[in-house]
């Protein structure tokens, strides 16, 4: 009502014709202003980067995921109990499965009825189709598999995995969105590129648009066979702007809004039909060293880096307390966390003794970061403060964040910034991810990060069932790992989302962040 | 030919009096007008902000304080801090640097190497004059800012790359209104002259058509500056223009714009900044504009 009333003031001085044009005018306004909300049955999620790829068998960001974990199922699903998500698993394709003795032969029996979004039937062939094409596309999510993993359909309804080594998290894994069943017939008619832009699955939404950078738009699937979703419509906003997706949430344009910044949070909660949720995360945000090249090569360099952070600055300042600073690779909350492992804390005098001594003296290094997280940005220019106060200039790059993952993938950066989520309850998320060289790049290892020893320990952990004794050997890894400060450990926090105050049901799950289970989402 | 002559006004002829008439009668019509006088005094004002910043900073622009992020203006912040507890006074004061030197610099290249090509290409005429404007044709029926930002995005973001891009852009202005001049005093006696004894085309361009173009071009320079800034604090604001931690008015803006809503003097600050320097250039261009036009004159 608010922005019709300028029009009607101006009615009192001008002609009855204007008076009847203004009338409809205003009659438009006020209607419009109604729409602001968004309709009922309808979803609006604000984003503040665009998906990637939507390709299960590629993407390895959970940005991508919001899209495509509802759009496609998988053998087995995380449990929600209580409204909350859970690291234990059910069956979501697969309706029982049993495994050998050894860990080495896993069979899943598929339920009946299970379709695709074009009615198709969900067989054991388009599992064992969906499972070699990812791990012959070689990228990201193939890296949660042993690369020797053997698929069969032994029966219609029946697929058996055989490995070659024990591997602990293997049932884990089969809930990632890279372990996504996807429709052979459609992979084969439009070719595999297709699902990069599309999807195909059997979950309980399909993507209908896909306009770039604008927005992604999702309808239910009429053939999901679980639970009909109560939301009719689930819309994806890309809005770059953190203050246009504040406001868009405190309007109504938003029902659910990503990645707000945390100075803005205490005041977003204070607003009418507003709420923010924290959910405790692994989530963690650190800083990858170039390890492969360039002065970062230099142990002593990256050493240097690690005591010129200004870990209790960054967490106080700007993350206002609602972090904490990580100790080594494992973040607490996860099996396998050391609480005595050693913390790097700011200490310029050590840092500048280390610098004097490596290698990189009197380098330029470039910090390359982007815009999709507004905490990296202070980070970053805290780090050029005090490496600047040591002599060493930093020259900041804020790209586009698909531009800032492509020169961290090509290994074209000296310091870069990420957060990172794991995906399934196993510190091999993190030690193995991390620092295995065989994952170098965008898979996980993404300050390239190369020492047999480690290489080793992770994989030998990796092979084990006994959780103490992995834990014994990913705890010695962190040691090395620390000490050779593969990466920055910055600091875990909280997931934090705002949410229309009438949206109900979300249920967060720490392996699955930036994933919404609109399929149990409610709008009241 | 001739009616191209017509159209560009003041011509050269007129002209001379005016600037025979000197200094004195300048400032004279400068205190006539009081909007003039108060671009005048913006500029002096901006300029020592530019020469004095470090005796007028309270901190150091570049120093960072994590644990005092974003304060309100107070007595010891009196515009707040930023997103990493810098100063916003003294990094207003240090971004007047970066900001009016664009401008200058911008308008000082970019003018001088129009003039030179617009006066060149109409003296010589003919089938070089032809091509050398067609050539400014395309290059002003694309957008400025567009352009701008292509060029600055392809030499890499910087602000001197963002200044030489800008500085580009503008060259097709000056080259139109050099030309203009240049089409009608290349007629005038005195080139004539010259050209009878034998002096070169170099000589009678930078001698004699240059010298007389002048006027029009320094009115142009001058409206230009507060442009020019604006330009800069766009591409700034994009992230094109200058870089973390250099203080830079648009890129201030860009940034405090994420915090706008609950933190207006971060972008408010620097934002009135870019908003008085523009305006004062512009006060001082249209006042000198009125001075040199001699069909002001006698009013």
């Amino acid at each position: 009502m608010t922005a019709s009333h300028p029009v009607i003031r101006k009615m009192t001085t001008t002609f009855k014709l204007c008076a009847m044009a203004s009338a409809i005018v205003s009659a438009g306004l006020i209607s419009s202003q109604a729409l602001a909300a968004t309709p009922a049955g309808t979803l609006v999620i604000g984003k503040a980067a665009d998906p990637q790829t939507l390709d299960p068998a590629i993407t390895i960001d959970n940005n991508d995921w919001t899209v495509t974990y509802p759009a496609y199922q998988r053998l087995i699903r995380y449990k929600v109990v209580g409204g909350k998500g859970t690291t234990q698993v059910e069956g979501d394709l697969a309706s029982g499965w049993t495994s050998s003795a050894d860990g080495l032969t896993w069979e899943f029996k598929l339920k009946k009825g299970q379709k695709f979004d074009d009615g198709s039937a969900v067989t054991a062939d388009a599992v064992k189709y969906s499972f070699e094409r990812m791990l012959k596309a070689g990228q990201g999510p193939s890296e949660a598999f042993p690369s020797d993993m053997k698929v069969d359909v032994s029966s219609p309804d029946t697929v058996k995995f055989t490995l070659t080594k024990p591997y602990s998290p293997f049932l884990y894994t089969l809930a990632n969105n890279g372990a996504s069943i996807v429709n052979p017939a459609v992979v084969e008619k439009q070719g595999t590129a297709y699902l990069a832009k599309a999807t195909a699955g059997s979950g309980p939404f399909r993507l209908v648009s896909w306009q770039k950078g604008q927005s992604l738009i999702l309808e239910p699937n009429p053939y999901y066979a679980g639970t009909k979703p109560s939301l009719k419509q689930v819309v994806v906003k890309i809005i770059g702007d953190a203050s246009s997706r504040r406001l868009q949430l405190e309007n109504g344009d938003l029902d659910v809004a990503e990645d707000l910044p945390e100075d803005q949070l205490a005041s977003i909660s204070k607003k009418p039909g507003v709420t923010v949720a924290a959910f405790p995360s692994l989530r963690v945000t650190y800083l990858y060293l170039n390890n492969k090249k360039g002065p970062m090569s230099d142990v002593n360099m990256r050493r240097a880096i690690s005591y010129a952070t200004d870990y209790s600055g960054i967490i106080k300042g700007v993350l206002k307390g609602n972090a904490k600073q990580m100790r080594g690779a494992i973040p607490e909350g996860m099996w396998g966390f050391d609480p005595k492992a050693m913390q790097y804390s700011l200490n310029l005098a050590k840092a500048k003794q280390l610098i004097d001594g490596s290698t990189g003296k009197g380098a330029t290094l470039n910090f390359v970061y982007s815009s999709k997280d507004p905490n990296w940005e202070p980070i970053a220019i805290s780090t050029q403060a005090t490496l600047g106060a040591l002599g060493v200039k930093v020259k900041l790059e804020n790209l586009a964040n698909a531009t800032m993952r492509e020169r961290v993938g090509k290994g074209d950066y000296d310091i870069a910034i990420g957060n990172w989520s794991p995906d399934f309850a196993d510190p091999y998320m993190f030690m193995n991810y991390w620092f295995d060289s065989e994952k170098e790049g965008l898979p996980g290892n993404r300050s390239y990060y190369n020492n047999p020893t480690v290489d080793k320990l992770v994989r030998q952990a990796a092979s084990l069932t006994d959780q103490k004794e992995r834990t014994k050997l990913y705890q010695q890894a962190q040691k090395i790992v620390i000490n050779e400060a593969g990466y920055v450990y910055l600091f875990q926090k909280n997931y934090q989302v705002g949410l229309r105050a009438n949206v109900k049901g979300f249920a967060f799950n720490p392996m699955l962040e930036s994933v919404f289970n609109i399929d149990t989402m409610v709008k009241r | 030919m001739n009616a191209m002559t017509e159209q560009t006004l003041p011509t050269a002829p007129d002209i001379q009096p005016a600037a025979a008439s000197g200094l004195g009668y300048f400032f004279y019509k400068v205190k006539k007008s009081p909007l003039t006088v108060a671009g005048l005094f913006i500029i002096l004002f901006m300029l020592a902000m530019m020469l004095f910043a470090p005796w007028l900073a309270t901190h150091d622009p570049n120093a960072i304080d994590l644990m005092y992020r974003l304060l309100p203006p107070s007595a010891e912040h009196w515009f707040g801090t930023d997103e990493v507890g810098r100063d916003i006074y003294s990094r207003i004061i240090f971004g007047s640097r970066q900001s009016i030197s664009v401008g200058l610099f911008v308008v000082a290249v970019s003018g001088v190497i129009g003039a030179l090509i617009g006066c060149f290409s109409g003296v010589v005429g003919g089938r070089t004059d032809r091509v050398i404007m067609r050539l400014m044709d395309v290059m002003l029926s694309v957008p400025s800012l567009v352009l701008t930002m292509a060029l600055a995005a392809a030499l890499g973001a910087s602000l001197f790359n963002a200044m030489l891009a800008i500085a580009v852009v503008r060259i097709p202005y000056y080259v139109r209104l050099a030309r203009g001049q240049a089409l009608g005093i290349r007629e005038m006696g005195y080139v004539k002259a010259a050209r009878t004894f034998g002096a070169s085309r170099w000589h009678i361009v930078s001698w004699h058509v240059i010298r007389n173009a002048l006027p029009p071009l320094i009115v142009q320079a001058t409206l230009d500056i507060g442009g020019t800034i604006l330009m800069a604090a766009a591409l700034g604001f994009i992230g094109l223009g200058a870089q973390q931690p250099t203080a830079e008015w648009g890129a201030m803006v860009a940034t405090g714009r994420n915090y706008v809503l609950d933190q207006w003097w971060y972008s408010g600050f620097p934002g009135l900044a870019i908003l008085i320097t523009a305006t004062g250039f512009n006060l001082f261009g249209d006042g000198i504009r009125d001075i040199l036009d001699p069909k002001q004159k006698g009013k």
